[in-house]
């Protein structure tokens, strides 16, 4: 079973192996050896890292995915800015044969990273105990199927060459719809929530520089134009613009790449021929920029849609005594040292406040709000060594709960002792109504 | 040197500076984001205390200026050339350039460029033709408000000045520039326009004679010692009278309370005692103007009385009355209109403004003249010095490349032909 959730990202391992040999075709046998070393020590790297500090790979992987992603927007920005310069070229623009070094960079690192998120997914990733075993089965799994890519590359026509742009492209694409599939490594929902908090200081801040008066002043149908900039909504739809952007820009810069320079010719047959093929060579290159359009799609429709069941249990009733303690014990209807979260309601009049106990990876039991005091209260689930804010869907690794700041939960004053955990209700209900108020004021567009 | 000062003059002006230099800045973003939430502050604060990073911005609206004075010399040689003026270094000037063997341009050639929609100009031996109209001016604009708009950042960022003050009714204006003046009158009424619900007017007369009274309103904003007057909230300017028993000398107190939107808090605490006084303006009825108390003459708020963390005692107070219980005396004579303001002196606003709206012309004279009538020009330059065919379009280069070429292979068929078929 877990070899089987292991299948999305042995897929794109394959597809970037292939992907990789046709970005480097006079280099087959470096690049091949080059991929197939990297991966192992993607294998190797996460295992040796995850010993350290069980987060630490997922942060790597999520570095080398995000600057890997980055790159790509300036290689994209960089080849529209050429192809819409005044240059022109003198022949049919053709793919420069790659450097060795630039082969074997290419091919490690990216196989390295891809063989990194495919141990992230081993179902041990991260536990002291990680069986060697398992390892050692996904390291020759790759191998494996990098030979089956070389075989492969035999078999795709040689005027199938891929331009370093859109190999880029490709192998990116082919990384991020593996990460997709795991919460901690996806990078789609974070980019989306950042863009969401980015658009909200940006209009802000705009907004104040031009001196436009406050929404107390405004016609609430404009306002109204306006609030639709601080929605989730926002997040989400500027998030799928930067997440397609690049490849857009890598087919628009085909579209404008100029056809060469035929003037100097004086038959029009001849000035014709040339003329065809290159617009055919030009159309030939929008076939793996396409297809990565495709795989981006993929990668952004999983990570908005995931097949990872988030742990939220109801919320249990708790009432508090003559002196205002609420107290929960520590064994009783749940086991709060038992690692999952725990959430309560407490009622008290027409006030309440929900919270949750939680017992962090360091083994100290932490209360806090089930809201942030950024986003709308929607609550927190659990899932894969974090809790996620539904509302932003900002993953908060288990061990940073507790600390305040950001999109982390609340933290709500308490103490611990022998039979259980015992909190005030009044700084809880305070911090639940001055949290809500706080975030309902985002909500309703407030500066 | 004169080496080092082209290349600087070179990327000074080179149109991959502005993407560089925002690429810089974003990736600034990003590694901040890693650290605060509030990202976009704190990369304004660092580039406002950095001049590295002041200099690095101040880059784009200079790249700007560059551009557009070396495209206007470009469209000047352009026209000089299409005139018929001997213009240096002509194929930079167009996109292709052609040699010609011919010495001379024949006439057959105007008539077939005039059947193709272009318009021609003969003079000394060289044949211009065009049609449609010249991007310039849109990009001119556009390049022109890409100056004013980063002209306007770098200044707001580095300069901009905010002081917050309370305008209260009777009150100082408290603009920590301009002579002094007193605040006459805070008035807020229903706005017929179409963006702004409600109109704010404040009225401020001079303290000195010889000055003269000002009026503000919302937007735009006026000036006031050479700073803008910007309303952000509205709230209330109260006298506050309080006794308590175990408190008899008694509290008096001027507080400037942020009370709107209604139900708000504002507290002012008592010094030297636990005591602290909770005003908020009541919530109206469903359907009601909220702002309503806020325009009303007669004003009455909503007050509670804590001691420590306890509530004593919470009722409604109206202007001028008192509420009084078990020994305690709550007093409100004095309710005035607040308005909280920033005064803001920040000269990168007026660039900002004039940014948008040449963005704003370039766009509306771009796309009709990019989508309906690009200009294609053509020169034939025929004579003994270097004869050669220039071509440049600004859209529909098809089309346009289609012309150039018959029109250089008739060039070459009648240079190949014999002369006296020539003359025929």
């Amino acid at each position: 079973m877990p070899a089987l959730k292991l299948i999305p990202q042995l897929l794109a391992w394959t597809a970037l192996a292939v992907v990789l040999l046709r970005g480097f075709p006079g280099r087959r046998y470096l690049t091949a050896g080059a991929a197939g070393a990297g991966f192992a020590a993607g294998v190797a790297g996460v295992l040796v890292l995850s010993r350290s500090n069980p987060a630490l790979p997922y942060g790597a992987v999520r570095s080398l995915l995000g600057g890997s992603f980055l790159l790509l927007w300036g290689i994209a920005v960089a080849v529209l800015y050429r192809s819409t310069g005044s240059s022109r070229p003198a022949l049919p623009a053709g793919v420069p044969a790659a450097r060795p070094w630039s082969a074997l960079a290419v091919s490690f690192l990216f196989a390295l990273t891809a063989g990194a998120v495919c141990a992230c997914r081993l179902p041990a990733a991260g536990a002291d105990a990680l069986p060697v075993a398992a390892p050692l089965l996904l390291v020759l799994a790759g191998l494996a199927l990098g030979a089956a890519a070389l075989a492969c590359d035999r078999l795709v026509p040689a005027s199938l060459r891929v331009g370093f742009p859109a190999l880029w492209a490709a192998l990116v694409a082919l990384l991020l719809f593996s990460s997709s599939f795991m919460i901690r490594l996806d990078l789609f929902s974070p980019l989306s929530m950042k863009v969401m908090k980015g658009t909200h200081d940006f209009v802000h801040q705009f907004m104040e520089s031009i001196l436009i008066p406050d929404h107390l002043f405004m016609r609430p149908t404009i306002w109204g134009y306006i609030g639709l900039l601080f929605n989730k909504e926002v997040g989400f739809w500027g998030g799928m613009v930067i997440w397609f952007t690049p490849v857009l820009l890598l087919l628009l810069a085909n579209r404008f790449e100029q056809l060469p320079k035929v003037s100097h010719i004086r038959q029009g047959a001849q000035r014709r021929k040339l003329l065809a093929a290159a617009m055919q060579a030009r159309n030939l290159r929008l076939v793996l920029p396409a297809l990565t359009l495709a795989v981006f799609a993929a990668a952004a429709y999983q990570s908005q849609f995931p097949t990872v069941e988030y742990w939220d249990p109801k919320p249990l009733p708790v009432s508090a005594n003559a002196a205002g303690e609420i107290f929960i014990p520590k064994k009783g209807e749940v086991d709060l040292e038992d690692g999952k979260l725990h959430k309560y309601l407490f009622k008290q009049g027409d006030r309440e406040a929900r919270f949750f106990v939680l017992m962090t990876p360091a083994g100290k039991l932490t209360v806090d709000l089930d809201a942030c005091a950024i986003c709308k209260p929607d609550g927190y689930g659990q899932a894969e060594g974090t809790v996620i804010c539904y509302y932003c869907k900002t993953l908060i690794p288990l061990e940073t709960v507790g600390m305040p700041g950001g999109c982390n939960p609340v933290p709500v004053p308490f103490t611990v002792k022998e039979d259980g955990v015992h909190l005030d209700a009044t700084p809880l209900l305070n911090g639940w109504s001055q949290t809500v108020q706080a975030t309902g004021r985002t909500k309703e567009g407030g500066k | 040197m004169r080496y080092l000062l082209k290349t600087f003059w070179s990327a000074l002006g080179s149109r991959f500076l502005p993407p560089l230099v925002l690429g810089f800045f974003f990736l600034a973003y990003v590694g901040i984001a890693f650290f605060t939430d509030e990202t976009l502050i704190a990369l304004m604060g660092i580039t406002r205390s950095n001049i590295f990073l002041a200099a690095l911005l101040a880059l784009i609206p200079l790249n700007a200026l560059v551009r557009l004075a070396r495209e206007t010399v470009r469209q000047l040689r352009r026209r000089q050339a299409l005139n018929g003026a001997p213009v240096r270094a002509l194929p930079e000037l167009f996109d292709e350039s052609v040699e010609l063997r011919g010495a001379e341009i024949p006439v057959e050639l105007e008539g077939r460029l005039h059947a193709a929609g272009y318009r021609t100009r003969r003079v000394r031996g060289s044949l211009a033709a065009w049609r449609g109209f010249g991007l310039f001016p849109a990009r001119l604009l556009f390049l022109a408000a890409t100056c004013f708009l980063f002209s306007g950042i770098l200044a707001s960022t580095t300069v901009k000045a905010v002081a917050r003050g309370m305008v209260i009714e009777g009150g100082p204006f408290p603009c920590p520039s301009g002579p002094p003046a007193r605040v006459e009158r805070i008035t807020l009424s229903p706005s017929t326009g179409s963006i702004l619900a409600r109109r704010l007017t404040i009225e401020v007369a001079p303290e000195e004679p010889g000055g003269r009274r000002r009026s503000f309103q919302l937007y735009p904003p006026s000036q006031y010692g050479g700073a803008f007057v910007y309303p952000r909230y509205l709230g209330i300017g109260l006298l506050v009278r309080f006794a308590a028993p175990d408190l008899p000398q008694g509290f008096e107190d001027q507080a400037a309370l942020n009370l709107y939107p209604p139900g708000k808090e504002g507290s002012v605490a008592v010094p030297g005692s636990p005591y602290r006084l909770d005003f908020s303006v009541a919530v109206p009825p469903e359907g009601e103007d909220r702002y309503g108390s806020y325009v009303s003459e007669h004003k009455t708020l909503q007050v509670k009385l804590l001691k420590g963390k306890d509530l004593l005692f919470s009722g409604a107070l109206p202007e001028g009355g008192a509420l009084v219980r078990d020994g305690y005396r709550i007093e409100l004579p004095e309710v005035k209109r607040l308005v909280v303001t920033d005064f803001v002196r920040d000269y990168g606003v007026y660039c900002v403004w004039a940014a948008l709206a040449l963005y704003l012309a370039a766009a509306l004279l771009y796309l009709p003249l990019r989508i309906c009538w690009p200009r294609r020009e053509m020169l034939f330059r025929a004579g003994p010095d270097s004869p050669a065919a220039y071509s440049r379009a600004e859209g529909r280069s098809a089309g346009h490349a289609g012309v150039f070429h018959d029109a250089l292979d008739l060039l070459e068929t009648r240079a190949t032909e014999p002369a006296g078929q020539v003359q025929q």
